[in-house]
């Protein structure tokens, strides 16, 4: 045990000996196949708030899901003070002294906070009646210095008060050990910091806090341990906050090597897309678009990197006309397309891979030959709007199906039956045609093997060493440094820096994801 | 055990499964019924010959069911099209409503030359209708108002309408009850010589025929599919999402007003305060179990006016109330929505 270690354990009254709070080892899970975490390890300690860092998809949120029984592990074991545990669901985590406040509060909106205790304590508990719930938020409430209504109605609430009433209910239901995923993402700056203050005193009356974050500046100023997970991995486990430098961590987000080749051959061509001081007004649930620029042109890839959240999506929905920007221009092709509907911007050329495919990409409960030609139908190229010439849709989708190379696929089969990376390689088929002069990828490889992400990339590459432009917007950094020539990053709604991508550096892009620079 | 128990979606329910679990549903259902009927008096010897014979293999009893079945095939059209592209169109009563007055007004004042009332008749019953639900159309394209609440309220509103004629000017001073004169003999359709059949027969099958190719062999049926099921997609992919929705929306309003001018014109050749009654739930519960098919819907109308023919024959001759009718209906409804579920979900226990 370090000096540090102990000053903590000291300052929450553990004394050496105490088994830790929590404590993971060799934890694996894998979706379909695909590995979330690989040997991650972590150790919490009594009296310490802990973060956890890493990327998008870095398997910060899976690690913890995993200790709250929302997934179960593949591998590995689990104690919660020194008594082993494998948690099946998140109520038995909780009653055995470990509970996670997700980024979606699990709380019944029509409900007031005593009535979401009471529905959280069940049948087993001895608490039978609101006022008996409510006098019992009133005392935690009081004595962990958290103010909170316990006759308040949830939807009347700010997200804040939201967020403390299910700090409140969780600690309720037996709690010692708080997981927060993000906590801070939705707050104001004054609120986070109000939250983090409390965060720090729960930990010192004896708890136990993980804080799932990507901030570092509230990792220096909050926390006393950091945890860096990367791919999966724990690459960093537990070491002290102070004395750790902020380059460092970002390093160790991003990883040592930045593998940048594969890049498809470019001609530095004149400008295809331009966008110009973009600005969407924020809503509750979403990020606003602040005076965003950016230039794209002919047979290059321009790689938007960024946290997820910070606007990617509404760049997106204005650029394909599903969202109408407050202001600005986009200009494709000479013409501004800021208020075209999105059949007039796919006449100019443009196509969009969405990140999330079936929700605006293709329609799932229609078959793969339908969803083929979603897109072609209005331009009569299947017969004249009194006759559809289902034949010629037919032949069509078996062409793209076997140039594609999608395997199992029938024209009539329903897309909801088609994995993620065939299901892309439909879109792909349809989006990457001829007329095609701008691509806007959304994360184009998000949940794929590692053949299908192959694949999608290739197709990129040749999409643009064919004269294509491409703008790259992934949380996947590997992914935008495999393929972008220039590499912009996203931060709060707007474009926070750019550069060649030969010029990128981890530390360059960690300072902007940090929102440092 | 149930609690260990939970449902899993199939995939794609096999035609067989599907054969299978609707003849269950449909049996069951006629089971309970029959448990029903045999309780409210009516012998059990007697049940077979009533539903089935009488509803489908005399002369009188088939004409009556086809003849039932017409409007049926209209509203369900009307419900299944406005399904499709996802406007619950709670307002097919009242649409029916507007297109009875229209072709009435046709009738009652004799508009135009004779050999052109009918046809006058469809035109004007059809737009009726369609301007009935342009209202909550409009209402929900400009200001969101959801159109559940607007076309059942406008049913009502029609429905009253229909009051103020028959209590004002159009009661038929020679009887004692609200209706309407009789039409003359050029607004109505003619009869076929076989029982109460009459010419809105070809109409009829002529507007399903057209409905079924619109829906699934020209564009704009391709279209509906789409921004029915995935109206972000259908936008994102440059459909035109809101013509079509529009289009279809204003077809549905001139189905159900097309069913109102049938019913009027065809078999009570007056209007009176009773034609739209009950069309509303009908044309829910068809193209419900249509799966807004138009083969389908005309199948299972003609199916539910079977049971309306049998039904009418349980009411005159064994004295069973219409709540009795009313119920076994339900009864066999329910059971084949049941069917439906679990044709489409399998009870799996945790391995």
């Amino acid at each position: 045990m370090t000096a540090a270690q102990k000053a903590i354990a000291g300052r929450a009254g553990s004394l050496p000996g105490t088994p830790p709070a929590l404590d993971m080892q060799g934890v694996g899970k894998a979706f379909d196949g695909k590995p979330a975490l690989e040997d991650a390890a972590f150790t919490l300690e009594w009296g310490e708030v802990h973060a956890i860092v890493g990327e998008n998809g870095a398997g910060k949120s899976t690690l913890m899901n995993v200790a709250t029984g929302v997934y179960a592990a593949d591998s590995g074991h689990q104690a919660i003070n020194g008594a082993a545990i494998a948690p099946r669901n998140p109520t038995e985590a909780t009653a055995g002294g470990l509970g996670m406040v997700h980024q979606h509060f699990r709380l019944v909106e029509s409900f007031t906070v005593a009535e979401n205790v009471l529905l959280g304590l069940g049948k087993k508990s001895r608490v039978r009646s609101v006022s008996e719930a409510a006098a019992l938020v009133m005392a935690k409430s009081a004595e962990i210095g958290l103010p909170v209504d316990p006759h308040r109605v949830i939807a009347d609430l700010s997200i804040a008060d939201r967020q403390r009433a299910e700090i409140v209910k969780v600690l309720l239901l037996g709690a010692r050990i708080l997981v927060l995923d993000e906590p801070t993402a939705v707050l104001t700056d004054e609120e986070a910091r109000a939250l983090l203050d409390f965060v720090r005193r729960l930990a010192r009356q004896g708890n136990a806090v993980v804080l799932i974050t990507h901030k570092f500046r509230e990792v220096a100023a909050f926390c006393d341990r950091i945890t860096i997970m990367r791919h999966g991995k724990t690459v960093l486990s537990g070491a002290q906050v102070e004395g750790i430098s902020e380059e460092e961590v970002a390093r160790l987000i991003v990883g040592e090597t930045l593998a940048t080749g594969g890049r498809p051959a470019s001609r530095h061509g004149a400008v295809r897309l331009s966008i110009k001081a973009l600005s969407l007004p924020a809503r509750a649930h979403g990020q606003g678009l602040h005076a965003l620029d950016l230039d794209l042109r002919e047979a290059e890839v321009l790689g938007i990197a960024g946290v997820g959240g910070n606007g990617q999506e509404e760049l997106v929905a204005c650029l394909g006309g599903l969202q109408r920007p407050a202001s600005g221009q986009i200009i494709l092709g000479g013409r501004d397309i800021l208020t075209a509907t999105p059949q007039e911007r796919r006449h100019a050329g443009l196509r969009v891979i969405p990140s999330d495919r079936f929700a605006t990409g293709m329609i799932r409960e229609l078959s793969i030959a339908d969803n083929m030609a979603l897109t072609s139908v209005s331009e009569g190229a299947f017969g004249g709007p009194l006759y559809l010439r289902r034949d010629r849709m037919r032949k069509r989708a078996e062409t793209m199906i076997d140039a594609f190379d999608i395997r199992g696929a029938t024209p009539e089969r329903s897309a909801a039956l088609l994995s993620g990376g065939n299901a892309q390689k439909v879109l792909l088929s349809r989006e990457l045609d001829p007329g095609m002069k701008v691509l806007v990828a959304h994360s184009p490889s998000r949940g794929l093997d590692m053949k299908a992400t192959h694949f999608v990339r290739t197709a990129i590459r040749q999409a643009v060493e064919n004269g294509a432009a491409c703008l790259l917007i992934s949380e996947d950094l590997q992914e935008v440094l495999s393929l972008s020539h220039r590499v912009a990053v996203m931060n709060r709604g707007t474009i926070v820096g750019c550069r060649a991508a030969d010029d990128v550096t981890p530390e360059w892009i960690g300072a902007l994801l940090a929102g440092h620079a | 055990m149930l609690d260990a128990a939970f449902l899993v979606r199939r995939q794609q329910p096999g035609l067989l499964l599907s054969a299978l679990s609707y003849t269950g549903g449909l049996a069951f259902g006629l089971a309970v019924s029959a448990m029903l009927l045999v309780q409210a008096g009516v012998p059990a010897s007697a049940l077979v010959d009533e539903f089935l014979v009488a509803a489908f293999l005399t002369s009188d009893g088939l004409s009556q069911t086809v003849t039932a079945a017409l409007p049926l095939i209209l509203v369900g059209l009307a419900s299944a099209v406005a399904t499709r592209v996802r406007f619950w169109n709670i307002g097919v009563e009242g649409q029916l409503w507007l297109g009875a007055v229209a072709a009435t007004w046709v009738a009652l004042h004799e508009i135009g030359p004779e050999s052109m009332r009918l046809p006058l008749a469809f035109v004007l019953a059809a737009l009726a209708g369609s301007g009935w639900i342009a209202i909550s159309l409009v209402l929900k394209q400009r200001w969101g108002v959801n159109e559940v609440i607007s076309s059942l309220l406008l049913g009502s509103v029609a429905f009253l309408l229909v009051q103020h004629l028959l209590f004002g000017i159009w009661r038929d001073p020679a009887n004692s009850f609200p209706v309407t004169a009789a039409f003359p003999p050029a607004s109505r359709f003619s009869a076929l010589g076989w029982g109460q059949l009459h010419a809105g027969l070809f109409v009829a099958a002529l507007i399903a025929l057209a409905v079924w190719f619109l829906l699934e062999r020209t564009r704009a049926g391709f279209y509906a599919d789409a921004v029915g099921l995935n109206r972000q997609a259908a936008l994102a992919t440059g459909l035109p999402v809101r013509r079509t929705l529009a289009g279809l929306v204003l077809l549905s309003g001139a189905l159900s007003g097309l069913a109102g001018m049938v019913i009027v014109s065809g078999t009570e050749h007056r209007l009176n305060q009773a034609v739209g009654n009950g069309y509303l739930f009908s044309a829910i519960v068809i193209a419900y179990l249509a799966r807004a098919k138009p083969f389908w819907v005309v199948v299972v109308a003609l199916a539910l006016g079977a049971v309306f023919t049998a039904g009418n024959v349980l009411k005159v001759f064994y004295g069973v109330s219409e709540g009795m009718i009313v119920l076994v209906q339900g009864t066999v409804l329910i059971s084949i929505l049941m069917a439906q579920f679990f044709s489409t979900y399998s009870l799996n226990r945790p391995s």
